[in-house]
């Protein structure tokens, strides 16, 4: 009896050793690469031909061909392929861009999680600033500035001045050295979207530009059914609970989430305190609910049923669509109400990162990067994706498109006033904890509290995640 | 024997031995593919993610720090050894209950009153290790524990309560057995994303929600179902119950009923086929003897099916401790993380923390409660088990 019983344990601990741990064993593949192969590639500068001007002067791109992760589908990724064929097609250095959809940018960045240092990554990755944070964790990024500033390959000092500043600065972080991690291709902004019919009904001309004008219009909403409503219920906002939307309202405020000289989290502020506590005071009175459905509130506001809703620009042509398919009325974008004397708009959008390869295939990366960001490419790649170019001259090229668009031209001219989110390690898990506090405050949590606590833990996270660095 | 030995050639002795090595070694070599398999694909991984478990991984190696990250999930060493302490007193409660049956009548009452003094006493270790643990420890993943033990107590029992019944009802010769079985069957091989998604759906808080407008029907609700973090006795019973009596959040019983609903099919299917190997002589002859249906089923089918109720409720609980696709598709931030069970935790502490080494040790705490749970099971049920 004693032997069966021990074989029993034995064979339990087994059977469950392999049904628990097996799939969490899986972590191990990601994290195996980088402990093999710490440093099996050639770091840019270390490897490029040394020289104080220029370390890239005598490298010699051509020939290479270059792996592009991204993310688009449909009728981006058609008219990405088209500008990576005619730049296959045309550039003198014979150089071959081969783009691969590897999912959405979740995907993707587990994907490179676990090819960080090793000969599996791509040359060009899509990449947001925390995600590409993350990456340089493992010391896996270029740092693009010496490619930038390359006399030969780099920049003019009129090109760079072409870039809107914001877009131009993001991918510089101060966490690891004013490097350069990526570069910009496209950007979109937080922007609230209003029914311009439905305020006409309820007496007022014009969008609202403060938070108090805001919650007025919103309640009254509520009250007053728009008329071309093909839906039930009548809402003022709703809220997709959500870290860049946190963002969006503090930055309205007049605050910030994040103190980029003492690199710690914000979500304490006085700002911070006094956007949720105006959330919180329009959940109170009825004015506002929660998103339920994933875009929901696109739905919603294309049935005439939801008066405000603040989301990204790049959702324009599904609104559009939603007013459509639903209640067809004239509709636009604007500044999210502020209490500063400008708007203050979050920007966001992922850039292109570059894993570190070899210097030929880097400063062919490069190339294509530079040849991107071009103004003519630039407004191409801007009417078919519908997000913003990052080049000021690119606008030129868009006359057409602004007319035909009138909401993207309004927002558009709101990106001068742009500001982003901290571009930190680990800040999709601090997301998390965002939209956990958010929701606790629209159901009524005491804001000051959820705030304090939401802010040591997205300190302790950013502690966490930057000890590996000291 | 004697004859045999006598009939081997010269040296035979010596041929056989041989012969029985070559044909270990040829069995060993048979199942040497499988020992390596389960050995690079199972067993190296795990013993990897022990590894990973005792150093600083973010993203890339750090150093080495034992047990570090154990003790950041559980807090207090003190408190967990209360904590397992506790567990064991109960295990000793158990006993001791048992052996009070083979007493003499008088001893019989003084055993079972020691028995209750131990389970009192289990009770308070267990509860104050927890509490312990909880102040010092990660909150998040020592609750994902006490959430996932929720899902499983709500979904385990009535899934295999729930499975039995229908199982009988099918194996009774009706009319289109095969297509309810089917029927039943397809929760289990529908993806489960898909699935998950249209639960979401169901049990949206929009007054329009399906369970929603089902229940105006008999004058309840509308709630908030996957949206609603308080605990489903407060929204529904209006019980202010504090601590673990609280139970689950209402979010979490949401996904209860999607687990149950799922799992209820398979478990149906394999109660039909144990089911089918019970005897018929058996109910034929209790028949005879004049039994009724509910005693056909008592003392025929329940205990001939246990060995069947042990394996489906060994892997259901096993299962439900692991189960993570739906819970991640349908938890929703309104819930407030009441619905984060030790999987989703481990999940979210490797790829949104990137704490890799602190991942993997949540999971080998998970793994070691999965165990002892396991142990617990097979001691207290198999001994239930009738094997006819």
């Amino acid at each position: 009896m004693r032997g069966k019983r021990v074989w029993l344990l034995v064979v339990l601990t087994v059977a469950a050793l392999v049904l628990t741990a097996c799939p969490q064993a899986a972590p191990a593949q990601p994290a195996e690469a980088p402990a093999e192969k710490p440093a099996a590639e050639a770091p840019a500068k270390e490897a490029a031909p040394e020289g104080p001007e220029d370390p890239w002067a005598d490298v010699d791109p051509s020939g290479q061909t270059i792996i592009f992760w991204h993310q688009h589908s449909r009728q981006r990724e058609e008219a990405l392929n088209e500008i990576i064929q005619e730049f296959n097609d045309t550039n003198e250095y014979n150089i071959t861009v081969v783009a691969e959809y590897q999912g959405h940018y979740g995907d993707i960045f587990n994907k490179m999680l676990a090819v960080l240092n090793t000969e599996d990554v791509p040359d060009l990755v899509v990449a947001y600033q925390n995600q590409a944070a993350t990456y340089q964790l493992a010391d896996a990024l270029v740092d693009m500035t010496s490619l930038v500033e390359s006399p030969k390959w780099g920049l003019t000092e009129e090109e760079k001045a072409d870039f809107f500043p914001a877009f131009f600065k993001q991918d510089i972080f101060p966490t690891f050295g004013n490097a350069r991690l990526g570069f910009p291709p496209n950007r979109s902004m937080e922007v609230m979207y209003y029914n311009i019919e439905w305020l006409k009904e309820l007496g007022y001309d014009g969008p609202p530009t403060t938070p108090d004008e805001f919650k007025e219009m919103a309640c009254k909403a509520v009250q007053q059914p728009f008329s071309k409503a093909t839906a039930e219920g009548s809402m003022g906002y709703e809220l997709s609970i959500d870290a860049s939307r946190f963002a969006s309202w503090t930055f309205a405020f007049g605050g910030d989430i994040f103190d980029y000289e003492k690199n710690q989290y914000t979500y304490n502020s006085e700002a911070a305190i006094a956007a949720m506590n105006f959330i919180q005071d329009l959940f109170n009175n009825g004015c506002a609910s929660v998103v339920t459905e994933r875009y929901g509130d696109q739905t919603d506001f294309g049935a005439g049923r939801l008066l405000f809703t603040v989301g990204s620009s790049s959702g324009l042509p599904y609104y559009r669509a939603a007013v459509g398919e639903g209640a067809q009325f004239d509709w636009s974008v604007a500044a999210i109400p502020h209490v500063t004397p400008d708007p203050v708009m979050n920007i966001y959008g992922a850039s292109v990162s570059m894993p570190k390869t070899t210097p030929e295939r880097e400063l062919a990366t490069w190339i294509f990067v530079k040849y991107f960001t071009s103004p003519d490419v630039q407004a191409k790649w801007a009417m078919v994706s519908n997000y913003f170019p990052v080049r000021k001259s690119a606008a030129e090229k868009l006359t057409d498109y602004f007319e035909a668009n009138p909401a993207y031209k309004t927002a558009f001219e709101l990106l001068p006033y742009g500001k982003y989110e901290p571009p930190v390690p680990g800040y999709d898990f601090v997301r998390d904890k965002v939209r956990e506090a958010m929701a606790a405050i629209a159901d009524g949590a005491d804001v000051q509290s959820t705030l304090d606590q939401l802010t040591e833990e997205a300190n302790q996270i950013l502690a966490e995640q930057m000890a590996e660095l000291k | 024997m004697t004859a045999s030995s006598a009939t081997l050639p010269r040296g035979g002795r010596k041929h056989f031995r041989w012969l029985a090595i070559q044909e270990q070694i040829t069995g060993y070599l048979f199942i040497l593919p499988a020992v390596l398999l389960i050995t690079i694909f199972g067993l190296f991984p795990i013993g990897y993610a022990f590894y990973m478990s005792l150093h600083r991984w973010r993203v890339r190696k750090g150093g080495f720090i034992g047990l570090a990250n154990y003790e950041k999930a559980i807090g207090d060493w003190t408190g967990a050894l209360i904590w397992i302490a506790g567990f064991a007193l109960l295990a000793l409660a158990y006993y001791v209950w048992n052996n009070a049956f083979k007493e003499e009548s008088d001893r019989r009452l003084i055993a079972k009153l020691l028995a209750a003094l131990i389970l009192i006493a289990a009770g308070l270790a267990i509860s104050s290790g927890w509490e312990r643990m909880l102040e010092a420890g990660d909150e998040d993943f020592l609750n994902s524990l006490r959430i996932t033990l929720y899902y499983a107590l709500g979904t385990v029992p009535v899934e295999i309560g729930l499975a039995l019944l229908l199982a009988y009802i099918l194996f009774q010769q009706i009319r289109g057995q095969e297509l309810f079985r089917m029927i039943y069957f397809l929760p289990y091989i529908t993806p489960v994303v898909a699935t998950a998604v249209v639960f979401r759906t169901i049990f949206s808080p929009r007054e329009t929600s399906l369970i929603n407008q089902l229940l105006s029907l008999v004058g309840l609700g509308p709630y908030k179902w996957l949206f609603e973090p308080k605990p489903f006795t407060q929204v529904m019973f209006g019980w202010s119950l504090e601590g673990f009596l609280a139970g689950p959040s209402m979010a979490l019983v949401s996904i209860i009923f999607y687990g149950i609903w799922t799992y209820v099919g398979y478990n149906t299917v394999i109660f039909l086929a144990g089911l089918g190997s019970i005897p018929s002589e058996l109910y034929e002859a209790a028949e005879i003897d004049g039994a009724n249906g509910w005693q056909l089923f008592r003392h025929i089918t329940l205990p001939l099916l246990s060995p069947v109720t042990f394996y489906l409720s060994l892997i259901a609980f096993i299962g439900t401790f692991k189960a993570f696709n739906h819970i991640y598709v349908m938890r929703m931030p309104s819930a407030q993380g009441t619905v984060d069970t030790a999987s989703v935790t481990i999940f979210d502490t490797f790829y949104k923390a990137n704490q890799y080494g602190y991942a993997t040790a949540e999971a080998f705490l998970l793994f070691l409660v999965i165990l002892g749970l396991t142990l617990a099971q097979n001691k207290v049920f198999g001994e239930r088990v009738f094997y006819g």
